[in-house]
């Protein structure tokens, strides 16, 4: 896939903060990665499945395929074609932790135009898209829609909330898994500074209803590098600790800590055939978005990791 | 411990600031917001204790760093013995001072005493370490100093010290405690050493003991004193004096020179031979039979001149131990032959033509002649023709008269001078004045009647000046100088700079006196040699002085013959048309001298002739060369050392170590230093410690820990 540099430069998160309008953001964003690739992107995202399973208990008896008994004498359950149309789910997290920024782009603001970005996406191709999110608690849910104006309601969801901690992943997860009554994409946008038992239990939660769950970590260029020099003192965004450091002189063991965590879930998403992209919100959106795209193997829809470069 | 700047141990206040940097970085921080704190607490769980530790650990080390830093500008000192001592190095500042005065050219067993004192220095500085401050000098008349405070390197040193020479010179003991304290005060040293390397001769150390022990006391307070006699044999015969005697230095005629030979040692010295050259050629041998041991012998030596000119005379005994005193040298101008024009009142006739031609072979003698004129002719008469000029009862002079004589005598001539009956004195004051300097040795003041009541008249004094022309007159007998009778004359006022050989008796009214005037004499008469003033003539005494002061006028040396260290000085008879005259040493090297004039007077001076030997004195380039002759002061001839005991007993409770060989040289080293510099030891720790500070507050260069990454699946 050729890149059209000048575009990509354009998409820096400081620039797109200026453009202000959520829609006009997401459409310079996905029609910079359309440059040139047509059908491939897109093609990913159409989930042509019709095949049959075991038939299970509960299982409406007019769905049992008669056919297949009649040659095999075992029940099959048939998936009709009507519900196999693509629908995809957004959870954003805005929790407290969101709102760190080194630089002019908080992790929040970056995860609501990569939620857009996604959306627009979606809705670009006629199918449907829904958002939820998320602090502590479930804050907004907007069910799949197929209508660019559900950008205008994500922008709005995110206005009206009040940035509260969150104490973990798991709940948040659990009650949207709930609330899907089809099998969707979930992409989750967090910055999973959270425990991992608890991120895996919702996401397990997810995968064994049968979504394809999508991980999108955002972390901030100085959480990753954390390049600070002389004596500093943290405020936490999600606690009331204060803590006065050198941090030149824990730096180490503050990447050691960091990398150990990153690892962790990254394998255990692996493990769970979950996708995970870690994003780092210096880098410019188009970039994170193809990055994003070609990780997708949605024939063999096995679980792809890495990280936005 | 001690310091050798304990004032530069405030600086150990410095420790404050590494204090006051510490506690202002702990209240000084930015602040952020911060998400994931997770992480950062496990850090600084793990950290906090590590760093808080490594912090006091810093901040220790600092202080540390800066305590040392003093005590290593304030440069402490310890003694041989305490604990630090091994962790310092010994340190001396040395200050040699090496006896470099001609009697240490004495050869001992066919090793001259300057060599063997080389050797003494070679071991002294052979335990010293490189950046030693080390003085190096030379005694002598001036004592040079060759190294000054300077840090020592065994290379450059023993280079300048195979260079060295002992001077033809004496030693001025006298100032050497002086000379030394003055470079002990200077040294910057832990501790110091002064080493005098001497041949202890015994008229200089022997004489000055008290004044020595004294100034020596007062030196060794300062610094270790040890003193290294390098002791000798004492045998030496030296050529003490050699001066012109008699006879008349003019082409054709011999001159006799009266040598003196001391023997200084203690056995006879047999059949001493004495050669007289003239510029470098034998003329006269002589033999001293024997010369006892501590006596002197004088023979005379005869020097027959071929040549006009000037003539480098000199006088050598055979090679002995110390060899630069057994010659003696001057120089002659000699002179074709001997012209008098005598100038008289009444024209010739007079007694003193009569006296001066009272000599051997009288008028007829080609090379000599007296010419009396009446002064009304001496206006028509050149005087370039002339050696001297008698004048007596010349009424008084023109000043172009005057103008003229000034030169004369300013080239080198001489003038006599008597007064008479015609004699306008007022005239001849006001002629003699000749700008600042005047023509005749002293101003009349009037004739006086010394005839007495009973008009016998005054005798001579037998208070007679020491003077070569006046010399023949001591030996003469009591009744002959009483013979001499004045009746009349003139009181005068000498000046300041001339000589007053003879004056009456009594009242001591001058008679005759002498000044230099440029390069001539003048001598003037306060009587006329006429029976109304005296009866001098009738006496042997007035061809006696006259013949003396032509004798005096003509065959005198065209300069004395110098000591070493003493001036050179060339005089100009007529303002030079060069600024600067050249002279050249004995061992051909070229010194140029700026002419310098005062009051008329113009002159090159050399300040110090450094060698013995002819120096030549150029004082213009056409100018022929004038040698002038340079002598090594006899004072140092006498090379008799100190015995040990007596050597030791001289510096007895003075702190002084005596030290005799090699032996006690070595013992002293070791036993003298025992301070050690501990300011290298102590700027090693300060840089271990900088090096560990470093280390610890990871300032030195390290790779660089790439940041979180995670490669794609």
């Amino acid at each position: 896939m050729s890149t059209d540099h000048s575009k990509v430069e354009y998409l820096k998160p400081e620039v797109l903060k200026s453009l202000g309008n959520l829609e006009m953001i997401a459409k310079e964003i996905v029609s910079g990665q359309k440059v040139g690739a047509h059908r491939s992107n897109l093609k990913g995202f159409s989930s042509e499945f019709s095949h049959h399973r075991p038939y299970a208990p509960g299982d409406p008896i007019r769905d049992l395929d008669w056919k297949v008994y009649g040659r095999t004498e075992k029940y099959y359950t048939k998936l009709y074609e009507a519900e196999t149309n693509f629908e995809c789910h957004v959870l954003l997290d805005a929790s407290s932790s969101m709102n760190y920024a080194s630089g002019e782009v908080s992790k929040l603001e970056y995860s609501k135009y990569l939620a857009a970005s996604i959306c627009y996406l979606i809705l670009n191709q006629q199918d449907t898209v829904g958002l939820s999110v998320f602090d502590s608690r479930l804050r907004a849910h907007i069910p799949p829609k197929s209508t660019m104006g559900i950008l205008v309601e994500i922008e709005k969801s995110l206005r009206e909330i009040e940035s509260l901690p969150k104490d973990g992943l798991s709940k948040q997860l659990n009650d949207t898994a709930l609330q899907l009554k089809r099998r969707s994409f979930v992409v989750l946008i967090s910055d999973l500074l959270t425990d991992v038992d608890d991120l895996m239990n919702g996401l397990d939660h997810l995968k064994h209803d049968g979504h394809n769950v999508i991980v999108l970590q955002t972390l901030d260029p100085y959480e990753l590098d954390f390049p600070f020099k002389g004596t500093w003192r943290f405020e936490g965004l999600e606690t009331d600790e204060e803590v006065v450091t050198q941090p030149d002189r824990i730096r180490a063991e503050y990447l050691s800590n960091l990398e150990k965590h990153l690892e962790d879930v990254q394998k255990r998403c692996v493990g769970s055939n979950v996708d995970y992209l870690l994003l780092n919100t210096s880098h410019s959106l188009g970039t994170a978005l193809s990055r994003f795209l070609q990780n997708r193997s949605i024939d063999r829809m096995s679980p792809t990791s890495g990280v936005s470069s | 411990m001690s310091f050798m700047s304990p004032l530069l141990l405030l600086s150990a206040l410095g420790v404050a600031l590494p204090i006051l940097a510490h506690l202002l970085n702990n209240h000084k921080y930015q602040e952020t917001s911060w998400a994931a704190m997770r992480f950062l607490n496990q850090a600084i769980k793990v950290k906090s204790r590590e760093i808080r530790i490594r912090d006091l650990l810093l901040l220790i080390l600092r202080c540390l760093a800066i305590l040392l830093l003093a005590l290593v500008i304030s440069r402490p000192l310890t003694e041989e013995g305490s604990a630090l001592a091994e962790f310092g190095e010994k340190r001396v500042g040395v200050i040699i001072a090496l006896d470099a005065s001609y009697s240490m050219l004495h050869e001992e067993a066919s090793k001259k005493r300057f060599d063997l004192a080389k050797e003494k220095v070679e071991k002294i500085v052979a335990n010293l370490t490189s950046g030693d401050p080390i003085t190096f000098l030379l005694l002598g008349m001036e004592h040079r100093v060759l190294l000054r405070n300077r840090a020592y390197q065994a290379g450059s040193f023993q280079e300048l010290l195979d260079a060295q020479e002992a001077h033809p010179e004496a030693l001025d003991l006298d100032n050497v405690p002086r000379r030394l304290k003055e470079l002990v005060d200077e040294m910057d040293a832990p501790q110091k050493e002064v080493y005098i390397i001497t041949d202890a001769q015994e008229q200089d150390w022997k004489t000055g003991a008290s004044r020595l022990q004294y100034a020596l006391k007062d030196l060794s307070e300062r610094a270790k004193l040890f003193m290294i006699p390098v002791l000798g044999g004492h045998e030496n015969l030296s050529m003490t004096n050699f001066e012109f005697l008699s006879g008349v230095l003019r082409k054709g005629t011999t001159a006799r020179y009266s040598v003196a030979v001391n023997n200084y040692g203690s056995q006879p010295a047999l059949a001493v031979k004495v050669s007289g050259k003239i510029n470098n050629i034998t003329v006269d041998n002589q033999l001293i039979p024997r010369i006892g041991p501590g006596e002197a012998e004088t023979i005379s030596l005869f020097m027959p001149f071929q040549n006009p000119g000037p003539a480098k005379i000199s006088a050598h005994l055979p090679d002995d131990a110390l060899s630069i005193d057994n010659v003696r040298r001057s120089v002659a101008i000699i002179r074709n032959k001997v012209s008098i024009l005598c100038v008289e009142n009444k024209g010739s006739g007079s007694f003193l033509t009569s006296a001066l031609l009272a000599r051997e072979g009288g008028a007829t003698e080609k090379d000599y002649s007296v010419t009396s004129i009446p002064w009304i002719s001496f206006p028509a008469h050149d005087l370039k023709l002339y050696d001297v000029v008698v004048m007596s009862d010349v009424p008084t002079i023109t000043d172009d008269q005057a103008k003229k004589l000034d030169q004369f005598v300013r080239n080198g001539n001489g003038l006599i001078w008597l007064p008479g009956e015609s004699t306008k004195w007022e005239s001849w004051n006001e002629r003699s004045k000749l700008g600042s300097a005047f023509l005749l040795p002293a101003k009349l003041e009037g004739l006086i009647n010394t005839g007495g009541a009973m008009g016998i008249g005054r005798p001579l004094s037998l208070d007679i000046q020491e003077h070569s022309v006046s010399n023949p007159l001591r030996s003469l007998s009591e009744d002959l100088l009483s013979e001499a009778r004045f009746l009349k004359v003139y009181q005068v006022d000498p000046s300041p700079n001339s000589v007053t050989l003879l004056k009456l008796a009594g009242n001591a009214y001058p008679l005759l006196l002498e000044h230099s005037h440029g390069r001539g004499q003048v001598f003037m008469f306060t009587s006329l040699a006429g029976s109304e003033w005296n009866n001098m003539a009738l006496t042997p005494l007035f061809p006696m002085l006259l013949q003396q002061m032509v004798t005096y006028l003509t065959a005198r040396e065209f300069e004395k013959p110098r000591l070493v260290g003493s001036s050179l000085k060339l005089s100009y008879v007529e303002e030079p048309d060069v600024t600067e005259a050249v002279f050249e040493t004995p061992s051909g090297e070229s010194l140029t001298v700026p002419v310098h004039s005062h009051k008329d007077q113009h002159s090159a001076i050399l300040s110090q002739a450094e060698e013995d030997g002819f120096y030549l004195a150029m004082g213009t380039l056409q100018s022929p060369p004038l040698p002038i002759a340079v002598n090594v002061d006899t004072s140092e001839s006498m090379v008799k050392c100190l015995n040990a005991d007596d050597f030791s007993e001289t510096f007895k409770k003075t702190g002084v170590n005596v030290i005799f060989n090699d032996e006690e040289l070595d013992e002293a080293l070791i036993d003298s230093r025992r301070t050690h510099s501990l300011w290298k030891f102590f700027a090693i720790m300060v840089c271990l410690i900088m090096l560990v500070e470093s280390l610890l507050s990871s300032r030195l260069p390290k790779a660089k820990k790439s940041p979180v990454t995670q490669k794609g699946a």
